[in-house]
């Protein structure tokens, strides 16, 4: 099966997905509360957000000091249009497997699938 | 990348958005108490404007309020740790602001009136109580019953989004 346009190489790995998926819905996100909704470990979210940031898909700003120094995560326009492709593309893999599987399933046997829906 | 893959992906784009709900919806539920606060510097000021004060102090004590509610609402954007995205808020969530703000300021205007008749003392100390309480009251519930809907939204759109792609997928439906 061909690669449909806006598949993101970048994204695709699970848990660059996730950190995206999850900024997808918001303005911006602290440091911790994507590392703890994700559970990932501090040095692995840093690696993958630093992977994104380079690219372009994410902004990081650091506020205030000392022990209150916080992280916040912020995906750019540019992130967000990659995501919106990438799972666009998603969507279309699966229709597009599910319009040849329909194709090959004779109607009997895809009328009994429609009606289990 | 095969159908199977892609759908799992499709799957797991859902899973961290639900955290960003769980997470609006508690911050909606008073997490950081500034439902609490909002509603006891409303009182003070409706308390202070029953004191009948001089003109010139009006201005001041109004001003005083805007100020404090406004580092309320800065203490509450350092708190919070997550912002929803503009695009995921729902009509819902700005109609119970907008009924929050008319019930609230209708509720003071109208037990002002009612208690005009009262010392200014006590007439003051009535409207202060009934406002927040009203405020408490109303807002409290109508905030958390607002920040569901955007889960609802998301999920709606989520599973119309999955029906799509199974409805063409067929074999995808029982996964």
């Amino acid at each position: 099966m061909s690669i449909p346009a806006g598949f993101d190489e970048l994204i695709h790995p699970a848990t660059r997905l996730s950190v995206v998926a999850l900024l997808a819905a918001t303005e911006w996100a602290d440091f911790a509360f994507v590392r703890d909704s994700l559970s990932l470990s501090d040095s692995a979210l840093s690696k993958q957000l630093h992977t994104l940031e380079e690219a372009g898909y994410l902004e990081l700003h650091k506020e205030g000091g000392g022990r209150k120094r916080r992280t916040r995560v912020r995906l750019t326009d540019r992130g967000r249009d990659a995501f919106e492709g990438h799972v666009a593309a998603l969507r279309a893999i699966v229709e597009g497997a599910g319009a040849g599987a329909a194709a090959e399933t004779p109607p009997r046997q895809r009328q009994d699938s429609g009606a289990g829906r | 990348m095969d159908a199977e893959q892609a759908w799992r992906d499709l799957q797991r784009v859902r899973v961290p958005q639900e955290r960003v709900y769980d997470e609006v919806e508690r911050s909606a539920t008073g997490g950081s108490g500034s439902l609490w606060a909002t509603a006891a510097l409303m009182w003070l000021f409706l308390a202070g404007l029953g004191l009948d004060l001089p003109g010139w102090a009006v201005g001041p004590v109004m001003a005083a309020y805007v100020a404090l509610l406004g580092a309320l609402a800065v203490l509450d954007h350092r708190r919070s740790r997550v912002r929803l995205h503009r695009t995921r808020y729902t009509r819902r969530m700005f109609a119970t602001f907008v009924a929050g703000a008319v019930v609230t300021g209708g509720t003071a205007l109208l037990s002002g009136r009612l208690v005009d008749s009262l010392e200014p003392m006590p007439a003051g100390l009535i409207q202060a109580t009934v406002s927040a309480t009203v405020f408490v009251l109303f807002v409290g519930p109508t905030s958390r019953w607002a920040a569901g809907s955007a889960r609802s939204r998301g999920t709606r759109v989520a599973a119309t989004e999955a029906s799509g792609a199974t409805g063409a997928n067929g074999a995808g439906a029982g996964r």
